[in-house]
């Protein structure tokens, strides 16, 4: 019983995980892309993470699990803000929504 | 019952690590690429995850914790290496025909 709920939760999480992949290549924006890596993924791996911990025979390395999982909910936003904030000092492209641009 | 939500889980991941592999390879600015890079190196850390799980072992627990530690590390060193080196406005001259892509 506990292992088909471990499956399921795993299967939320990768689910969440093509959503964000599918995020990034969509978004027409590093901005909206940095988003999507920065919210999406963290969740999915999160949840991902979760199921794994929820996996009955690995009882053993539980606190290694959730080492891991507070691991990734500090590293991945930093990452995901840095990036931002880099093509944000470098000005890089951003999008415009076009039925705008063609006002003003 | 289990044993297919683990290949449904599986094949969802590799999935998404080809979206992400496509987004390497077509996207118009470096850090594009990084953070594309970033996103199939979260992948192989969920496909680790699905491995030990699948393989009933404790000793790839540590490897999620290396494998998630490198790729951060060295997005914060693309990011403090381009912080120097991308020129202002993402492009380098000779590809700003692609700016349209």
């Amino acid at each position: 019983m506990q292992e088909l709920l471990s499956a399921i939760v795993m299967v939320i999480g990768a689910i969440l995980i093509v959503i964000a992949m599918i995020g990034i290549v969509r978004l027409p924006d590093v901005f909206c892309r940095a988003h999507a890596v920065g919210k999406g993924l963290t969740l999915g791996l999160m949840v991902l993470l979760i199921g794994l911990w929820l996996d009955p025979h690995s009882e053993v390395s539980g606190l290694k699990v959730v080492a891991a999982i507070f691991f990734q909910f500090v590293t991945l936003p930093v990452a995901s803000h840095l990036l931002s904030r880099l093509s944000y000092e470098k000005n890089l492209p951003r999008y415009r929504n076009p039925s705008r641009a063609k006002d003003g | 019952m289990s044993d297919l939500l683990f290949q449904i889980a599986l094949v969802l991941l590799a999935v998404a690590m080809l979206l992400g592999f496509y987004r390497m390879a077509r996207g118009p600015t470096v850090v594009d690429r990084i953070l594309a890079f970033d996103a199939v190196v979260l992948c192989t850390v969920g496909f680790t995850a699905l491995l030990s799980r699948w393989w009933q072992s404790e000793f790839f627990i540590e490897l999620i914790l290396i494998v998630s530690s490198l790729g951060f590390f060295g997005t914060v060193a693309f990011v403090f290496f381009l912080q120097h080196s991308l020129p202002y406005g993402g492009y380098e001259k000779n590809k700003s025909k692609e700016k349209e892509s």
